[in-house]
């Protein structure tokens, strides 16, 4: 069990260092930083200056070095737009995405959840059948549509709810749900999947022959096994969700990190949008690697051997 | 038998189960009795319905499975009308079942203690140390070395002989009054299935319980039951004590399952042990003949053309077939060679096993 | 209990391929009808498109914006689907937005289904060091966040249609490499792909002739589920105003123009919305019916 999880710590750790590396060449290879960051109609002159203040006249593996040694010393870089650190500005931007990110998950799971349950106790019944519908929509359905869907129907329509900002909880809610319903129809097919396994299973036969009640049957005997995938797959989920989240972010001017990444985007702020890119590729090798833990915690066969 | 001591009582059980829109009947017209203090075992080929059975009696059928009864009493009371919370107050307290795969059959996330409590909590109002102290204590009774270490393992941790036992003490935490032991040893190493075997009569006669207990194996019932009822095809083919259908059975299908066990000392090294050609026909629609008769190897006309019923035969004894119960009209020598044809003919029957549940 | 039976399969002619089989199925199975007719008609809708609609969708005249569509007052069947804020006919832009949709998805499928068959057959029927390092380009892959990786690169080499198909196609064959890898790994321990092996055949023989045939169901599914991933991920960029550039139209940058007119002309975003998801929707159903049909089991 150790020696597998240092293996599995020590792979997660080699990711993200390659990730780390694919991050910065595209930010490096996709055009000159020097021309983006002087701006459209600086001189050939500003542009030199520029790539000397900054070191992008060095080689390429100098500059990743120096970035890389710069990170394990907790510097992100500056952004040279906001004339800020980025570590401070990313301190502001990350509580925002992390909110809508749980939020967004905690509304997939509460949806998918007892729906999969319920579909797997009465397959091919109506309930069923609107389960599998729920799921068809949802992959159909691209999310900044259905955000603007929502927008219109409970922002305009019946006023119910703000727009767009994240100053209260209220704006957390049409995003989280934009945002969550994507990942609705994956854990919900799991889930019913899950349990149509495991209500044939042996131990629920014996549950329901020692007499216990139909809850603990499903409950406990049943909901208990089929989750354990469910939530490997729920921390992968929260890992896209976060990469994901620039669409519904921009749509609901929330300013997390996605909406960062898109304006850093527009003003060419290479040190902020590389820092993004391994923010999110890391927390997704992170929860990648939770889902793994979670996994064997949960199952005693794994934990206990 | 009188009344008073009968703890099971099924009379005319029938299951059917709809499969692609034809009408599986894998029990027909099924009586059983348990009586306290008996071990009744049920015996047949896989696929003869024992185990529908079984699960029909615990009622836990899947929905879409009909059950038909005359009489489905467990002490005297009607269960054919029961709701389903009477079942599960039943289930677990009065009945018990130990089921063939010790291996699956335990739920795997939770702690041995911890299921027993469950089920003990769930019957009784009782507290969770208590609740312990007598799992440990009947861990203790069915031969479980270091108990108290046992309530706080897993399964997986668990030998299959182990778990087996653990299973045992299960169904006697609430001190039933039928214990259902579904092919109890077949998961398990052969050393180990004696052992169980013992297990099992011993605590049966100590408690004075009724078991039914059923297996394809007719070694297994040998030393252990005290009366036989062998199915075939759904049906109850041959009824009797145990001595009486191993020494001289009536029915051919008995007769040829008495032939396939070898017995020590008589049957010779490289000599063919006798088997039964052919395999279970597919349960569909009423009989028109009898359900034996595309393997049988004295089948005559009659057999044929019409079902055949159960007969009272002597020393109360039960049968479902025309032969004369003298054991006369027999010859040992169909069952070693067998027919061709007779092979053939029920190969192109067609198999599509029943449904498991 | 007896070895003399031989079961007697009655049943389909033993002459049938796999492939026709499913086929055969594939046509018995509802989704799969519904969802072909949807595609087919976008694409022919796609394809004929001068010929469905007089109007030129990027041709502006600013006098006539915001003609309101037909069933609307004041709607009239010259521009049945109105106008845009330049005064550009909406049915024309919906017709050639299938084009890219479309055209776009297909090719970086392409790109996609390649590079992903290639590295899955690769890390399946060699196992070992392949396997590792391409099971670790897959994970490192699944690690970069897909829209954003594609915003950058578009946002700093400047977008173009070429650049997006590309950018879209190195993204995507995650799953496809996953999908084949499995699928390859159980072929490769078969007992005719051991005997291939034995009498000699090559090894580009054996992936050619022997594997790749065998892989075709699960990768048409994935190739399925990719295109409407990629239609998908097009719209996201276009609606964040990095992909599909004007004078091109695509679904994604429809919505993302209505934006806008979200208050007052909330149907600007309905229909090139409504496509999208029909086409998405169409996609699917076809996806599943095949998955239905090439499980051996059937949908058991």
């Amino acid at each position: 069990m150790l020696v597998y999880l240092s293996k599995r710590f020590l792979m997660t750790m080699l990711v993200i260092a390659v990730t780390s590396g694919i991050a910065f060449l595209l930010v490096h290879l996709s055009g000159d930083p020097a021309a983006a960051m002087a701006g459209e109609g600086a001189s050939e002159a500003d542009i030199e200056a520029v790539r000397a203040t900054y070191g992008f006249d060095r080689p390429l593996y100098v500059q990743y070095l120096d970035w890389v040694g710069r990170i394990l010393t907790g510097d992100l870089g500056r952004s040279t737009y906001l004339r800020a650190d980025v570590t401070d500005v990313l301190a502001r931007h990350v509580p925002v995405t992390a909110t809508l990110g749980l939020c967004a998950l905690t509304f997939a799971l509460a949806l998918s959840i007892p729906l999969g349950v319920i579909a797997a106790l009465r397959p091919n019944t109506l309930i069923d059948r609107f389960a599998l519908w729920v799921a068809v929509a949802g992959q159909a359905l691209p999310s900044f549509l259905f955000a603007l869907g929502l927008m219109y129907l409970f922002g305009v329509y019946f006023r119910l709810l703000p727009i767009s900002g994240n100053e209260t909880w209220w704006h957390f809610i049409m995003p989280s749900i934009a945002l969550g319903y994507y990942a609705t129809p994956a854990i919900m097919r799991l889930t019913r999947s899950g349990m149509l396994d495991v209500m044939q299973s042996d131990h629920v036969r014996t549950a329901r022959a020692y007499g216990l009640a139909p809850w603990r049957v499903v409950v406990r005997h049943g909901l208990r096994h089929a989750i354990i995938p469910v939530v490997s797959l729920a921390a992968v989920q929260l890992g896209f969700m976060l990469g994901g989240s620039i669409v519904i972010e921009t749509i609901f001017s929330l300013k997390g990190i996605g909406y960062l990444a898109w304006e850093s985007i527009q003003r060419a702020d290479i040190e902020v949008i590389q820092a993004i890119l391994l923010v999110i590729a890391a927390a997704y090798a992170v929860l990648t690697l939770l889902a793994d833990l979670l996994n064997a915690a949960l199952d005693p066969r794994i934990r206990i051997s | 038998m009188p009344n008073d001591t009968q703890i099971l009582n099924v009379q005319g059980l029938s299951v059917q189960i709809p499969v692609h829109g034809s009408m599986l009947r894998p029990v027909r017209d099924v009586n059983l009795e348990v009586g306290r203090g008996e071990t009744v075992a049920v015996v047949g080929e896989s696929g003869c319905g024992k185990s529908l059975t079984a699960l029909a009696i615990m009622g836990l059928l899947p929905r879409q499975a009909m059950v038909q009864s005359d009489a489905l009493r467990l002490n005297s009371e009607s269960l054919a009308q029961a709701s389903p919370k009477r079942w599960r107050q039943l289930r677990g307290d009065q009945i018990a079942m130990i089921f063939q795969d010790p291996m699956t059959a335990l739920d795997p996330c939770y702690r041995i203690g911890n299921q027993m409590c469950e089920i003990l909590q769930q019957h009784r109002k009782i507290s969770r140390t208590d609740a312990m102290a007598r799992s440990r204590d009947l861990l203790g009774k069915v031969g479980i070395p270091a108990p108290e270490e046992r309530l706080k393992q897993y399964p997986h941790q668990l030998s299959g002989g182990l778990r087996q036992r653990v299973m045992i003490a299960m169904a006697l935490l609430c001190e039933p009054e039928l214990i259902i032991a579904d092919e109890p040893t077949t998961a398990l190493d052969v050393t180990i299935q004696a052992q169980i075997l013992r297990l099992l009569r011993d605590i049966q006669q100590e408690t004075n319980i009724g078991l039914l207990l059923i297996t394809h194996d007719l070694g297994v019932v040998a030393g252990m039951a005290d009366r036989i009822v062998v199915m075939y095809g759904g049906q109850v083919v041959e009824v009797g004590t145990c001595d009486q259908v191993l020494a001289q059975p009536l029915h051919p299908y008995t007769e040829g399952l008495v032939r396939s066990i070898p017995v020590p000392g008589e049957t010779e090294q490289g000599e063919t042990l006798g088997y039964i050609p052919g395999i279970v026909p597919r349960q569909v629609g009423e009989l028109s003949a009898c359900g034996f008769v595309d393997r049988c190897p004295y089948a005559t006309d009659i057999c044929h053309a019409k079902s055949i019923p159960m007969r009272d035969a002597d020393n109360a004894r039960l049968m479902r077939c025309i032969l004369p119960t003298d054991g006369s009209a027999r010859d040992p020598a169909v069952w070693v060679l067998p027919d061709e044809t007779t092979a053939q003919g029920a190969a192109t029957h067609g198999s599509t096993p029943c449904p498991k549940f | 209990m007896n070895n003399m039976t031989t079961s007697a399969q009655d049943g389909a002619p033993v002459s049938l391929s796999p492939g026709r089989i499913a086929l055969r199925r594939a046509f018995r199975h509802g989704g799969f009808w519904i969802g072909g007719t949807i595609i087919l008609a976008i694409i022919l809708i796609a394809i004929f498109a001068p010929l469905l609609t007089p109007y030129d969708p990027s041709v502006q005249s600013l006098s006539k914006g915001f003609v309101p569509p037909v069933w609307a007052k004041d709607g009239s069947w010259l521009h049945p689907l109105g106008t845009d804020n330049l005064g550009r006919d909406y049915l024309a832009r919906l017709l050639y937005g299938a084009r890219i949709s479309l055209g776009l998805a297909l090719l970086t499928v392409i790109i996609s289904g390649t590079i992903g068959t290639a590295m899955g057959i690769t890390a399946g029927y060699w196992g070992g060091w392949p396997d590792m390092i391409i099971n670790f380009f897959i994970t490192v892959r699944l690690t970069l966040p897909v829209v954003l990786v594609a915003l950058v690169v578009v946002a700093l080499i400047g977008s173009s249609l070429w650049l997006l198909i590309l950018v879209i196609g190195l993204l995507l064959w995650d799953r496809f490499a996953i999908v084949v890898r499995s699928a390859t790994q159980q072929l490769a321990q078969r007992e005719y792909i051991t005997s291939a092996r034995a009498i000699g055949s090559s090894t580009p023989r054996i992936l050619f002739r022997e594997i790749l045939p065998n892989i075709t169901g699960p990768l048409v599914v994935v190739a399925s589920i990719e295109i409407a991933h990629a239609i998908l991920l097009e719209a996201a960029l276009s609606f964040l105003g990095l992909g599909v550039q004007p004078p091109d139209v695509s679904w994604g940058l429809m919505v993302a123009e209505a934006k806008a007119q979200l208050l007052f002309r909330p149907w600007m975003i309905a229909i090139p919305g409504a496509a999208l998801v029909l086409l998405i929707f169409a996609i699917n159903l076809v996806g599943d019916a095949l998955r239905d049909v090439t499980t051996p089991e059937g949908k058991a």
